[in-house]
């Protein structure tokens, strides 16, 4: 036997006894979103994989203007990621479909995840007929930013934010300062899904819902944001602006409040420089109901996925409550309602949001929720622009909406 | 007096007049890019600042050393590189090949081949990735670089056939019949003559067919799901979230990005120019 | 003719129209197929589907956004085609006086295009903002506007303020492939004229156009289809808002593909964008056809 041959022989009986003591981790790919370095994921990931041996995360990052095509083109070609996330509103879309691997037993025999104490929001969104999908990874809802400097220069007591609509209106006229560019508030009427998700509180403050946008109620919560332009105490351009870019303005100092959701806090921390707090979105004078717009990404499991063990694994990791404090600090909350974080950053918004999270509201859960939110769209910038009334604008979308929903009800 | 002016006038405009308009109005022209620039340097608050502020109130380096240290901006470039040459090399030989062709053969059927051409050229990336996926799937070469390359090119060519078609037209058919008189074939008279008086067209197609590549976006996404192998485009795109998007972040990112190739296309003017005195085109 | 044309040039014609046939085509015969189905995202890699014969389409045509946004992209490309090719004209020839560091600031310019479409969208979105966009600030420290200019969030402004941003974008393109069709041109024949005596306006007349038409018109037929599936830039300047009023036929099959998660509807509106195509192609192959004859 030559050296070189014997050598061979040693390492293979070394890698074969190490084989034994460590098997090679099975890979468990995640398709992910958070480019965010604060992202709880990349803690999770981290986590996970010193936690012990068996998997190993392989993430991916997808940049989020492509994630919903990327997943449909992985899903329909049997190339799927072993786990991804994946927008509240959409779930049923794919999980209508068929192409998301159902997780009702899994959960049912999981000792981690406890349906339980889970928000109601949430757990709608995950389900069709029935059957579960997918799991919260965080939840959002929209409150109110204000700027309590501004509060004080016009006079008005920071301590006590406006409450209702005609206080939000009122407040947002004496806020409004032209001359410094300042407006009174701003929110989001983007051409997009975005617009929908920030209508839609004011839809049901007013006691609106969807599949009654002719009535008045609708007309009412859609009145109060063509007012807020037409007064010029919003700005025009806000049915071009992406809620990012609303919160932005709003830290730029170009106006006094915003709508807006926690994942905006570590932005207002690093580059607010002005004393900033959140409200609870007004409600409505006569009808005193509060509401919000839920969001949030969820975790599933793609039709097809190879490792669905591992992926279940992780996402059990990723529900565990150590991982919610760690969400907070990207201002994300935990979508379970047991988790109270002690010292949380920003706790006065934490208070706020933490408040706000009980009145929120999923979008859906409808397969064809994309077809429901883009009438609501061209209604809210129909009327923005005053192309149209905004009755008449909302008659239009409830035609288009209702025979969707005769079909396949809410 | 009267004779020199307008001597001067004839004079002026080249040295001082043109250099100082041209100056003038490519500053003003790239003042977006200064824009891209500089917001780079300011935080996402001054970005949406009114009035906007010309010069960063507080300039911070924070968004560009994040680029460098977080974001593996080296591997980026070298996808990107590894993407863009290949694809500019095999468009330009591909490209010349059929421009060539398409400026000698008189025929319909060089009218029908651009008509195919140019028809598959319109559905944007996003529309036509899924069946693009498929194909490489079925010849088993996902997640590969000659994947991305082979796609990539087949969106280039087209360009690259229009542009130089008419440019090989330019080529005097006299010199090239004078090669045939002294028994040169056909392909060599493409080789020897044609390709080298086509040195400066084929050498603004490939630097712009090199940018393109440089710059595509949804095959490497598509295409090719490892993380690193993915070019800086993609890098880029991943700042923008669902509810943020770091903006200063995404400006610095893609200045660096543009700046090799931009001093790559600086350096090229210059070839171009000597290109041009050493008269490769008559 | 001296010599009868060797194959070799059908072989060099077939190689990259087979490539081409070779990696595209199947993608799209793929979408035109899927505008004749019912298509889901479960069904999505599938070949075979539900036909509905013209439903799709149906559809589309019943869709009062389809003709805006039909009307829009045709507004979109020729408002490229003729900002691009006459500015880009008119740049290229300036350059071409050779004065000092003319080469350098042509190659500048570029810089323009060579940018990611998102950035150039979000910067040009800055930069139109009613209230802190540099636009505006410009124009009223100028004193050209009274009031502020609603760029993005006037629908009868949109359109403008993105054709505009486009031409700003992809103009250096045309006006390098323009600047490189004028080196072709030899200069005998500019000697030639300037020794009859010929101005400046008729050299550019009676040498420099006649030459460069051939160029001209190839930067205008690639300059369409360029526009025809400009996509990522609008994406991030207005995402096809206000009210469409910036929406084009490849923006609109991507939303109804991949917002709306109508396949179908995506497919028939590029197949909507794909004939136009070919009624440019088939246009501009005519055209070309003339010159030779002349």
């Amino acid at each position: 036997m030559s050296l070189r041959k014997l050598l061979l022989g040693a390492i293979a009986a070394i890698g074969l006894t190490a084989t034994a003591a460590l098997a090679e981790p099975k890979t468990v790919t995640l398709w992910h979103i958070y480019n965010f370095e604060s992202d709880m994921i990349h803690y999770g990931i981290k986590a996970f994989n010193e936690s012990q041996s068996e998997y190993r995360i392989e993430p991916r990052l997808v940049p989020y203007t492509n994630i919903n095509p990327e997943l449909i083109k992985a899903i329909a070609t049997g190339t799927p990621p072993d786990l991804t996330v994946i927008n509240d509103p959409v779930v049923a879309s794919f999980s209508s479909q068929g192409q998301l691997t159902d997780l009702t037993d899994r959960i049912a025999k999981s000792k981690i995840i406890n349906l339980d104490v889970y928000y109601k929001g949430p757990l709608a969104s995950s389900q069709w007929k029935g059957r579960r999908y997918s799991v919260a990874r965080e939840v959002n809802a929209l409150a109110l930013y204000y700027n309590a400097d501004m509060f004080r220069a016009k006079g008005l007591d920071p301590d006590k934010p406006p409450k209702t609509w005609s206080e939000v209106v009122a407040a947002a006229e004496k806020l409004r300062d032209p001359a410094k560019g300042v407006y009174g508030i701003g929110f989001c009427a983007h051409s997009s899904e975005q617009a929908v998700f920030q209508w839609l509180p004011f839809l049901w403050q007013a006691g609106g819902s969807i599949d009654k946008l002719d009535q008045p109620e609708a007309t009412q919560a859609l009145q109060l944001w063509v007012d807020l332009v037409q007064k010029g105490l919003a700005s025009r351009d806000v049915i071009n602006q992406q809620q990012r870019e609303v919160t932005s303005t709003f830290i730029a100092g170009g106006s006094a409040m915003a709508v807006g959701g926690p994942w905006e806090l570590p932005n207002l921390q690093k580059d607010a420089k002005f004393d900033w707090r959140v409200a609870v979105l007004p409600v409505k004078d006569d009808k005193n109901i509060k509401a919000s717009s839920l969001g949030g990404f969820h975790f599933a499991i793609p039709k097809g996925a190879k490792e669905v063990d591992g992926a279940f694994k992780v996402i059990e990791f990723m529900s565990n409550a150590t991982l919610f404090n760690e969400g907070w600090k990207a201002g994300l909350l935990a979508p379970r309602s047991d988790i109270e974080l002690k010292d949380p950053q920003w706790p006065q918004a934490y208070g706020v949001f933490h408040e706000q999270i009980k009145t929120a509201i999923q979008r859906g859960p409808h397969p064809q929720w994309p077809d429901l939110s883009r009438p609501i769209q061209i209604a809210i910038q129909e009327a923005l622009t005053g192309t149209k009334p905004a009755n008449v604008a909302l008659q239009e979308a409830a035609k288009k909406i209702q025979p969707i929903l005769a079909k396949t009800p809410l | 007096m009267r004779h020199v002016l307008p001597r001067l006038a004839g004079l002026r405009p080249k040295r001082i007049l043109y250099p100082c308009l041209a100056t003038i109005g490519v500053a003003i022209y790239l003042f977006p890019i200064y824009w891209m620039l500089i917001s780079g340097f300011k935080n996402s608050a001054e970005i949406f600042a009114n009035p906007p502020t010309f010069v960063p109130r507080d300039p911070n380096l924070e968004a560009f050393e994040f680029v460098f240290v977080h974001e593996n901006i080296a591997r980026y470039l070298r996808n990107s590189l590894i993407i863009a040459i290949p694809v500019m090399a095999l468009t330009l030989i591909l490209g010349s090949m059929g421009a060539y062709a398409m400026s000698r053969i008189r025929s319909r059927i060089v009218d029908f081949a651009l008509i195919v051409v140019l028809m598959l050229q319109v559905f944007p990336d996003a529309l036509v990735a899924t069946p693009v996926f498929i194909v490489f799937q079925t010849l088993g070469i996902l997640n590969t670089f000659l994947a991305v390359i082979l796609a990539t090119t087949s969106k280039l060519l087209a360009f690259a056939l229009v542009i130089l078609r008419p440019m090989f037209r330019q080529v005097p058919l006299e010199l090239e019949e004078a090669s045939f008189v002294d028994g040169c074939s056909q392909f060599q008279a493409f080789l020897r003559i044609a390709l080298p008086i086509m040195r400066v067209p084929l050498l603004v197609v490939g630097a712009i067919v090199f940018v393109q590549a440089y710059g595509q976006f949804v095959y490497p996404l598509t295409l090719m799901n490892q993380q690193s192998l993915q070019p800086g485009t993609v890098g880029i795109y991943g700042f923008v979230g669902s509810e943020h998007a770091d903006w200063h972040r995404v400006m610095a990112f893609s200045s660096i990005y543009v700046l090799p190739i931009l001093v790559l296309f600086l350096l090229l003017q210059k070839k171009i120019v000597a290109g041009l005195t050493a008269g490769a085109l008559k | 003719m001296a010599r009868t044309r060797s194959p070799l040039l059908y072989v060099f014609l077939a190689v990259p129209v087979a490539y081409l046939l070779a990696f595209i085509g199947f993608p799209i015969v793929f979408n035109v197929t899927m505008s004749f189905q019912e298509v889901t995202i479960g069904n999505l890699a599938m070949f075979f589907r539900p036909f509905v014969g013209l439903d799709n389409y149906r559809e589309v045509i019943a869709d009062p956004t389809f003709r805006k946004v039909l009307i829009n992209s045709l507004i979109f490309v020729f408002a490229n085609v003729v900002g691009q090719i006459s500015i880009g004209l008119c740049v290229a020839l300036f350059f071409a006086e050779n004065f000092a560091g003319a080469h350098y600031l042509r190659g500048l310019l570029l810089s323009a295009w060579m940018l990611p479409g998102l950035v150039v969208g979000a910067l040009w979105k800055w930069m139109y903002a009613t209230d802190y966009g540099v636009a505006n600030y410009v124009l009223a420290k100028l004193r050209i506007v009274n009031g502020p200019v609603h760029w993005l969030s006037d629908p009868a402004m949109g359109l403008t303020a993105v054709n505009i941003a486009h031409i700003w974008y992809i103009m250096p393109f045309s006006m390098i492939l323009i600047a490189a069709g004028l080196t072709t041109i030899p200069q005998e024949q500019y000697e030639a004229a300037a020794l009859d005596g010929a101005g400046a306006v008729r050299r550019f007349r009676h040498v420099t156009l006649p030459a460069l038409s051939p160029t001209l018109l190839a930067v205008a037929c690639l300059v369409t289809i360029y526009s025809m599936r400009a996509f990522d830039m609008i994406v991030s300047l207005t995402h096809g808002g206000p009210l469409d009023s910036t929406n084009v036929l490849p923006l609109l099959s991507y939303q109804f593909s991949f917002e709306q998660f109508q396949f179908g509807v995506g497919a028939a509106i590029g197949t909507f964008a794909f004939i136009l195509v070919i009624v440019v192609a088939l246009v501009y192959v005519r055209t070309l056809n003339k010159e030779v004859s002349l």
